[in-house]
């Protein structure tokens, strides 16, 4: 059963229509399971169209230097927590 | 016995700062004793494998190499299958890394800026007729293909570069760069480039448009930005104030002309688009706003025959077959088209037949294509995958295919069925694998 919130589901729901995975369903996206490699198998330009945008729906810039970049794309669970905590509108 | 030619490792002066590397100038001076510490500690091998992410250490790396006599080994992607192979294919060889991959089994040294100097003057020349490195593309039939780069080939296309960029304008310029160095855009443009034009290197690797707009606010100007039409529609898209740029250098994959434009807009500089491959390097530009004519470097020359083009000059050993077709005119030349087993995706290339090899041999898959779904879009398309395998999961294959694949090439979707729609001589025309799709897309359940 998903146990997604309802940012996590927000989340799951642009980063599908951002990507256009169009055999996964935002719901089944587990919260914990990693975004890149294993788990959705996205890539680098896959985090590059994603990073525009999260910036278009919450008003801020994604950056790499300061090394959480791994961790932020970790799971859509730390995604959605790094938006909360960043997010400006 | 003759005398063997010695070609400078730099033109910068002593003094003149080589690059910016964690927020502090590294002089010349510096940089030349720290790549002879590094070259002292090196193993001894015949060649090494730089997979240094971080640019300034890759420099460093591919540097204390030169001075040790070992070549570069620039495997086409990082997956750590293709680097193990890579490996294999050279006994003795080694890694240099700036940390240390668990998932990869080969010995690794781990690059640092060393604390003290090597003994004695650091090495300055490098022979021109010594291989500087081996750069991999992935061949048609498995093992990743060798191209040789001398010294002497590399620095002559460099001043070919010069003359084209009229670099002299930059001189005292940062060079900041979103492209990996291993492969042959990247070496040319953000090591070679700065390091025999007397730019200053930038040493990270800005990924996001906002880190590429505070690497670019940190440094000096000139500002030359070396990209990709990718990362270029991104920095676009994401509407930034940026700071003033000189040149844009781009390439790996077409930009369209309304792409160009943009760029030029929001960076207010001219876009050149760079033409060349992994075997000769770059010999032609445009500016993708001019039109869509090529000109070649000066002293480059293209002949077609037969459908076959081929490209001379005085950087490259021979005629060297080109993997487009082109149609050459007095003002330069227009691209026709290119080898229909290359694919191009987010600016990497590979071969079809490879790709295709690597699905076949995971165990329990029976028959296998891959097609380029969505190529009109920047990213180059994306690769699905139609395969059979009775006994296997669609999340096991993918898993057995991650590791020796690059990751803009792991097909999305897979689909299982239970067998591919083949003539009767064995071909898959393109009309039926599409159809088929169609039908999978739909959800009509083919297996």
């Amino acid at each position: 059963m998903s146990e997604l919130t309802p940012l996590e589901l927000e989340v799951g729901h642009l980063i599908v229509d951002t990507l256009n995975l169009e055999d996964v369903s935002a719901a089944d996206i587990e919260a914990d399971a990693p975004l890149f490699r294993e788990g959705l198998g996205l890539d680098s330009i896959d985090a590059l169209e994603l990073a525009l945008a999260i910036s278009r729906h919450y008003g801020f810039q994604l950056r790499s230097d300061d090394e959480n970049n791994a961790r932020i794309f970790s799971s859509l669970r730390a995604l959605a927590a790094h938006i909360a905590g960043h997010r400006v509108k | 016995m003759r005398d063997e030619a010695l070609l400078p490792l730099t033109s910068h002066g002593e003094q003149e700062i080589i690059a910016w590397h964690g927020g502090r100038a590294v002089t010349t001076a510096e940089f030349l004793a720290q790549a002879a510490a590094l070259a002292a500690a090196l193993p001894g091998a015949g060649q090494a494998v730089n997979l240094c992410e971080d640019r300034y250490l890759f420099l460093l790396a591919f540097t204390a190499l030169l001075m040790r006599g070992q070549a570069n080994l620039l495997p086409p992607n990082r997956a750590p299958r293709v680097v193990e192979e890579v490996v294999a294919a050279y006994p003795g060889s080694y890694c240099l890394v700036d940390r240390p991959h668990g998932a990869l089994a080969v010995q690794q040294f781990t690059v640092a800026v060393p604390a003290g100097q090597g003994e004695g003057a650091p090495i300055r020349a490098i022979p021109e007729d010594q291989l500087a490195a081996i750069i991999f593309t992935s061949g048609s039939t498995g093992a990743p293909r060798p191209h040789h780069k001398y010294w002497g080939e590399l620095v002559r296309g460099m001043e070919r570069g010069r003359e084209r960029f009229v670099l002299h304008a930059l001189q005292g310029g940062t060079l900041v760069a979103t492209v990996p160095p291993q492969h042959m855009y990247g070496l040319e443009f953000t090591i070679l480039f700065p390091l025999l034009n007397g730019l200053t290197l930038h040493g990270g690797r800005p990924f996001y448009p906002e880190d590429l707009r505070r690497a670019l606010a940190d440094v000096p100007g000139p500002r030359v930005l070396v990209t990709t039409p990718v990362h270029l529609r991104a920095c676009v898209a994401a509407g930034l104030a940026w700071p003033p740029v000189a040149l844009i250098l781009c390439a790996t994959a077409p930009l369209s002309a309304a792409a160009a434009a943009e760029a030029e807009a929001a960076f207010g500089c001219p876009v050149q688009e760079i033409y060349g491959c992994t075997e000769t390097g770059a010999i032609a530009t445009r500016r993708t706003v001019a039109g869509p004519r090529w000109q070649p470097y000066g002293g480059v020359r293209l002949h077609c025959n037969d459908g076959v083009c081929r490209a001379e000059a005085d950087f490259l050993r021979g005629a060297v077959p080109l993997n487009d077709v082109i149609e050459l005119h007095a003002d330069g030349f227009v691209l026709l088209g290119r080898d229909s087993d290359m694919v191009n995706i987010a600016g990497k290339r590979a071969s079809l037949g490879d790709l295709t090899h690597r699905l076949l041999d995971i165990p329990g898959v029976e028959d296998a294509a891959l097609i380029v779904q969505d190529e009109g879009n920047e990213r180059g398309g994306r690769l699905c995958a139609v395969v059979v395998a009775p006994q296997l999961t669609e999340q096991a294959i993918l898993d057995a295919l991650r590791p020796g694949l690059d990751a803009v090439f792991m097909p999305r979707p897979l689909y299982r069925v239970a067998r591919l729609p083949r003539n009767e001589s064995g071909k898959l025309p393109r009309a039926e694998l599409l159809a088929l799709l169609e039908q999978l897309r739909r959800g009509d359940g083919v297996q």
